[in-house]
């Protein structure tokens, strides 16, 4: 056995969900279960950051593995949980009954996220990999529109279960090929036909999770009829973790096979393009992040595609601002929302006078997913950039940056509603003490790491030497 | 020379006023306009300084501050002034000194305007003043953002539209910038941003400098009212309020031009040298075009939009000689960056002049006026100072900028310069068309009514007309300092 303590971080948000089913198992109040997932995400984010240098394996050897690489998506993770369960206070979106128990279900998918960006061997992965899906599934249902829950889990369940059985078929090809399910011992193995395809065919079932094109298509409904809040974390947290299996998977077949860079980049065209002109016509806001983050896929796909440290380095740290870039904008469809029914473009108007804190949220998580400065968004695009022309792929820039232009069209589109169209109901809107917190917490990140990209690209870094090894 | 960081602290000053406005209450308006004015005027201040603390005899790049910003990607935040930055850092606050004056009137969302405006100015700044490529294009990106909601709210005739034009216009500018920029980056070895560290590296082939210039040249010439990808600029001063055009029309353009200058020529000379002709020309066809399209527009704004594009077809046509000359041409590229600095002064003025006037009639239509000279007598006069210095009247400033461009071009492009001299007669013919019809000419008295500028209100516009006309009649002032930027090294 190795060194348990390295798994402190993971026990933490595990201890969260047990903590969370404790107080509801006892009749506690739904206030009371809030307050004890709001302490128990924050102590994950803490043990995380206190982590994140850690470096060993707390189990048999091989499976499990703790490394820059891990430790730094974990608080990507546990920050996404964190400010998932700060806005889900009231959780008017979920079935009445089910919101004491919610949050159990997010933390159980966080425990399985966190345990899926540290798997180096196929099985672990696997199992993983179903653990953190199946808290979703679950979070999907729980809508508070019987028929909306149940298009929403029918469509997450099925397309999800798909994406699993794929991979599933792409571990059984690996095995096939290399006679071993540990992910160091593969890597060694000279590269096969039958190899790739199994990489390949693995690597489609997180693309499901990403949402990249073509496996996009259950984003835009799923995120349409879930809650709201479950949407914010199948929007934030389950991509960084998406992103981390990508990384350890691609990497198995040597730096850049060229049948695995070709996928790579035709999914990284497609994905931008695809999504920001779907988006474009979009009413729903949720819709509308749906496809911006089916690009988004894409824009981290121009990292991936370089096959290169620098390639990994800046798609970690693109994922990593996406989580409070994103969550900004989920933060005014959670609170616009409370009804349980969605927010469109048009429900926005007014919004800088009904609530100039929701509508100042709403303008950086706009302009941060458009890439403008001084948000995050900025740095980060830069630094995707930079890694494909340090690959030679200047043409590939030239679509993101011409993407990325499209994609401005109509984020200021949400923004003009947002503060140019008169309001409808002139009546303030009540944001919540804690929802205030997340919105300032969103902000700051967002406007930190814009201003100041250096440290964590430096964790960023470090995190892809570790699976690079250079 | 004393280690305090006067360029980061000038640079500090509009983001103190975007700070303060975010944290005044929306109520107290006064409190808000106050504060910028002080910012700006503090701004104003230092720009002064850093124009007499700058040793003209030792040239180069001065008053460098230097602090790493990501280190492992060799990215710095570096200020540093040239010569050429000492002119605009003051251009700059000039016009947002008497951008904030002329607004004193606003009464709808002035908080927030003045939080969009602050963030502008901060992005102008940050361009000026910067050396780092990154920090450049940070700020260029941040100067053009707050265009959008600042046209769309506060604007006119068909404001939703022209805003989204013109950030799409400019955005679309930057797809060509990215590459371009990340490229020199790249090939010069990956370990510095720095402008200057790049230009000297020599890692640039003939082919390479070919190959990536058009891009930045463009990009930035979006920007700078490039023929033929100035669509957006007319309609966007049309639609947007007083001082966003000021700060438009008399800066923001000056952005693209000032890339084109401390990017794109100074670190691949031989790629501008070989699309020189190309440039120049397109440059030349913007400055008879912009003039020919003027003379037949009927709106007050549109003709001193489409003068825009033509001046600034003066600049970038000054650009192109200097980069043709590989650098040897010393009276282009003053006289391109003096007439940057003219023709911003005087639009700022034009704009403020015809912003007075709107404000009262909600009319721009130049046939719907007559005889305003004898009826708003201090606003005319102002106006017909902007106009005459457009037409290049020496005494004013941008006549001896326009002089220094064109001698230039005769020597080099003998007969892009005889075009675009032509080009000043149409110039001359829609400057006269103006003031005959609005200014002069039978008088309409439905306006008789009109407030002149008061006392107050004509503060700013005296000093933009004193500023004209003392560069006007000593123009070795302003020559002497763009002239250093030939001596020297690196910073």
């Amino acid at each position: 056995m190795g060194n348990l303590e390295l798994f402190i971080p993971e026990a933490t948000i595990l201890a969260g969900a047990i903590l969370v089913f404790t107080i509801s198992v006892m009749g506690g109040s739904q206030r009371a279960g809030w307050i004890a997932s709001v302490v128990m995400a924050a102590a994950g984010v803490a043990m995380s950051i206190v982590y994140v240098y850690a470096d060993g394996e707390p189990f048999f050897p091989g499976i499990y593995r703790v490394d820059a690489f891990s430790q730094l998506l974990k608080v990507g993770i546990t920050v996404g949980l964190l400010l998932t369960v700060l806005v889900s206070g009231r959780a008017e979106s979920f079935r009445a009954r089910t919101r004491a128990d919610m949050p159990m279900f997010m933390f159980f998918a966080a425990t399985g996220m966190m345990m899926l960006v540290s798997a180096t061997e196929l099985l672990t992965l696997y199992v993983a990999l179903e653990l953190s899906a199946y808290g979703l599934y679950i979070l999907a249902v729980l809508h508070t529109s019987q028929r909306e829950g149940a298009e929403a889990g029918a469509k997450y369940v099925l397309f999800g279960a798909a994406s699993s059985a794929m991979t599933l078929y792409g571990v059984s090809l690996i095995y096939a090929a290399a006679t071993t399910t540990y992910l160091s011992e593969i890597a060694q193995q000279p590269v096969t036909p039958l190899m790739v395809v199994g990489v390949l065919l693995a690597l489609t079932g997180v693309f499901f999770k990403l949402a990249v094109f073509p496996f996009h298509a259950w984003a835009p409904d799923v995120y349409e009829a879930s809650p709201h809040q479950a949407a914010t974390f199948i929007g934030t947290a389950s991509k960084v973790a998406a992103i981390g299996i990508i990384i350890r998977l691609m990497f198995l077949v040597g730096q850049g096979h060229a049948a695995l860079t070709n996928v790579f980049l035709i999914l990284c065209v497609a994905s931008m393009t695809v999504g920001n002109l779907a988006a474009i016509v979009q009413r729903d806001l949720k819709r509308l992040l749906a496809y911006s983050t089916v690009a988004h896929a894409g824009y981290i796909m121009i990292g991936l595609a370089c096959f290169s440290t620098a390639g990994v380095a800046s798609a970690i740290f693109y994922g990593l601002l996406y989580v409070p870039v994103v969550f900004c904008a989920f933060l005014v469809v959670c609170v616009l929302g409370s009804d349980g029914r969605n927010p469109s473009k048009a429900s926005l108007a007014g919004l800088y006078r009904r609530s100039p804190l929701l509508a100042f949220t709403l303008l950086v998580g706009m302009f941060g997913l458009a890439g403008i400065p001084p948000t995050a968004g900025f740095a980060g695009k830069w630094f995707l950039f930079s890694a494909a022309i340090e690959s030679d792929l200047f043409w590939l820039v030239l679509v993101g940056a011409l993407n990325a232009t499209v994609s401005l069209y109509y984020y200021l589109l949400v923004i003009k509603e947002a503060y140019l169209t008169p309001p409808v109901d002139e009546r303030p809107i009540a944001v919540s003490f804690a929802t205030t917190v997340a919105a300032w917490l969103g902000i700051a990140l967002v406007l930190f790491v814009g201003f100041y990209p250096g440290p964590l690209w430096v964790l960023a870094e470090s995190a892809a030497r570790a699976i690079t090894g250079e | 020379m004393t280690d305090f960081p006067i360029l980061t602290v000038t640079l500090l000053c509009p983001a103190a006023a975007l700070l303060l406005t975010l944290l005044i209450p929306g109520r107290m308006d006064r409190l808000i306009k106050g504060v910028n004015a002080l910012c700006a005027l503090a701004s104003l201040v230092l720009a002064i300084v850093i124009w007499i603390r700058f040793d003209r005899s030792v040239g180069g790049f001065q008053m460098t501050h230097d602090i790493p910003w990501v280190p492992s990607l060799g990215i710095h935040y570096t200020v540093a002034v040239d010569g050429a930055a000492v002119v605009l850092t003051l251009l700059t606050s000039l016009v947002f000194f008497t951008g904030v004056l002329s607004m004193w009137t606003l009464k709808e969302r002035v908080k927030e305007y003045f939080a969009f405006m602050a963030a502008l100015v901060f992005g102008v700044f940050g361009v000026f003043l910067s050396l780092d490529l990154f920090a450049f294009f940070f700020f260029y990106e941040l100067a053009v953002l707050p265009m959008y909601p600042l046209i769309a709210i506060w604007g006119s005739t068909r404001k939703e539209y022209s805003a989204m034009k013109l950030t799409l216009f400019l955005m679309a500018g930057s797809v060509l910038l990215f590459p371009g920029l990340i490229a020199l980056f790249v090939r010069s070895g990956g370990d510095t941003w720095n402008i200057i560290a790049l230009a000297e590296s020599g890692a640039f082939s003939r082919q390479f400098q070919i190959f990536v210039y058009p891009f930045i040249y463009i990009g930035f010439g979006v920007l700078a009212g490039m023929f033929p990808f100035h669509g957006w600029s007319p309609t966007g001063h049309v639609a947007a309020p007083t001082a966003v055009s000021m700060l438009h029309a008399g800066v923001l353009m000056k952005l693209g031009a000032f890339g084109i200058f401390r990017v794109a020529i100074t670190c691949l000379p031989e790629g501008a040298a070989y699309w020189a002709p190309t440039f120049a020309t397109l440059a030349t066809i913007g400055i008879v075009y912009g003039a020919f399209v003027a003379m037949r527009q009927t709106d007050f704004k549109y003709i001193i939009g489409f003068s825009s594009v033509s001046h600034m077809g003066i600049v970038l046509l000054g650009l192109n000689v200097y980069a043709a000359s590989n650098g040897a041409s010393d009276i282009a590229r003053d006289g391109a960056i003096f007439q940057m600095f003219a023709h911003g002064i005087m639009t700022a003025l034009f704009f403020s002049a015809v912003g007075f006037i709107y404000d009262q009639t909600h009319d721009r239509d130049i046939r719907h006026f007559g005889g305003l000279a004898s009826q708003v007598p201090v606003a005319s006069s102002m106006f017909i100072v902007a106009a005459l210095c457009g037409m290049g009247v020496p005494g004013f400033a941008s006549f001896w900028a326009e002089l220094l461009v064109f001698i230039a071009a005769l020597q080099t492009y003998p007969v892009l310069g005889v075009c675009a001299i032509v080009g000043l007669i149409f110039t001359a013919a829609y400057v006269m068309r103006v003031l005959s019809t609005a200014m002069f000419g039978p008088r309409n008295p439905d306006w008789d009514h009109l407030v002149d500028v008061g006392a107050w209100l004509v503060t700013p516009r005296v000093i933009l007309v004193a500023v004209l006309l003392l560069f006007g009649f000593y123009p070795t002032l302003i020559l002497d300092m763009i002239r250093s930027v030939g001596a020297g090294g690196g910073p």
